[in-house]
């Protein structure tokens, strides 16, 4: 039975009316432990279950291993035709040369698109990480090519973003809009200190052509994983 | 009579200039193959293949496009991955028993393809 990517998480749909069109960019931001990767990984693995189709996670921050270590901490299981792809042997065995990782990602994607014809989602954890091992000159226009590429390939893409904004200012710095600007979604995830102590929220900020609840909602984590529960006033 | 993995080699080494841009082509678009026949020698990192490759067929596969391949090989039983005892920092890869039959299978099928088209364009 297929699945739309609206239910793969318990109460997502709760948020989210309408089905993520393909080929969709979107960004998933948040400061740290408010489970972006969790979230996203969880849509993925859930997704690729039910539906014939192939996803690609490509982590920059985390090797594989510790990076399934990670989601099975949070109760989300591996799944076969989700591909994980860390650079860590690539970093190491060339360490000494310089890597275009723009460049090189996308020749990923392409590697992985000959092999699976039906590769639909993809994930890149973190883009900071991406930006802090990569030369910034003309990343403006990179950022914007590689955005349109995702969406020339079809993939409905997510791109993980660490951001301290939540906290603190309650806005991006200026380094980070130019991502906000050319996404397709942003879903912001984060942590709200109140009378019963801390919760962790999701709200989307925006979703193109898809309708969406614009409050902020609860999000637990369980031993069925990911829940997304009623607005936090 | 030769055997089929060293006329893959053949292939790489004896290229003529004005035929570089078409074995550039041949051998970016079945990496796969190439990279498994030259593990069929040895053992190698991604790092070890791409010098070797170049160095033998002056063919530069990216980095992109070589580990990519390892991983879904090994993800498919055809490789073992290992790293060098005493340095973490490659990981060797080598062909487990059905990744050898089907490495030698696969060269010796491409070879024959390569030949067949060498036939048909010459008639």
């Amino acid at each position: 039975m297929s699945l739309m990517l609206k239910n793969t998480i318990n109460g997502l749909d709760k948020i989210l009316f309408d089905e993520i069109p393909k080929g969709s960019v979107i960004l998933v931001t948040g400061a740290e432990g408010t489970l972006k990767s969790g979230l996203v990984f969880s849509m993925m693995t859930n997704y690729i279950a039910a539906n014939d189709e192939h996803g690609l996670y490509v982590t920059l921050e985390q090797n594989v291993e510790s990076h399934l270590r990670n989601m099975n901490s949070l109760g989300i299981k591996e799944e076969g035709g989700l591909h994980i792809f860390d650079y860590r042997d690539m970093r190491l065995e060339w360490m000494d040369s310089e890597l275009d990782l723009i460049k090189t990602t996308e020749e990923v994607i392409d590697s992985y698109k000959e092999k699976y014809d039906n590769l639909t989602l993809f994930a890149l954890d973190s883009l900071n990480a991406l930006y802090s091992i990569s030369e910034h000159g003309n990343m403006r226009n990179k950022i914007y090519n590689f955005f349109s590429r995702l969406r020339d390939e079809e993939l409905t893409s997510f791109l993980i973003m660490e951001s301290a904004q939540s906290r603190i200012s309650g806005q991006f710095s200026q380094f980070h809009q130019i991502e906000h600007f050319l996404a397709d979604g942003t879903i912001e995830l984060g942590m709200i200190e109140g009378k019963g102590g801390v919760k962790r929220y999701i709200q989307i900020l925006k979703m193109r052509a898809t309708k969406h609840a614009m409050e902020k909602h609860q999000l637990t984590i369980g031993d069925n994983g990911i829940n997304i529960l009623g607005p936090i006033y | 009579m030769k055997t089929s993995v060293e006329n893959v080699a053949d292939l790489c080494e004896f290229q003529e200039d004005n035929c570089k841009k078409f074995v550039d082509k041949i051998i970016k678009a079945n990496r796969e193959i190439f990279m498994m026949s030259f593990l069929l020698k040895k053992q190698m990192c991604g790092y070890d293949l791409i010098k070797d490759i170049f160095s033998k067929c002056d063919v530069f596969l990216s980095q992109g496009t070589v580990y990519p391949v390892l991983y879904t090989l090994e993800d498919e039983g055809l490789l073992h991955a290992e790293y060098s005892k005493g340095d973490m920092r490659s990981k060797k890869y080598s062909l487990t028993l059905n990744g050898r039959e089907i490495a030698e299978k696969d060269v010796e099928d491409f070879v024959k393809a390569l030949e067949q088209v060498s036939l048909l364009l010459k008639r």
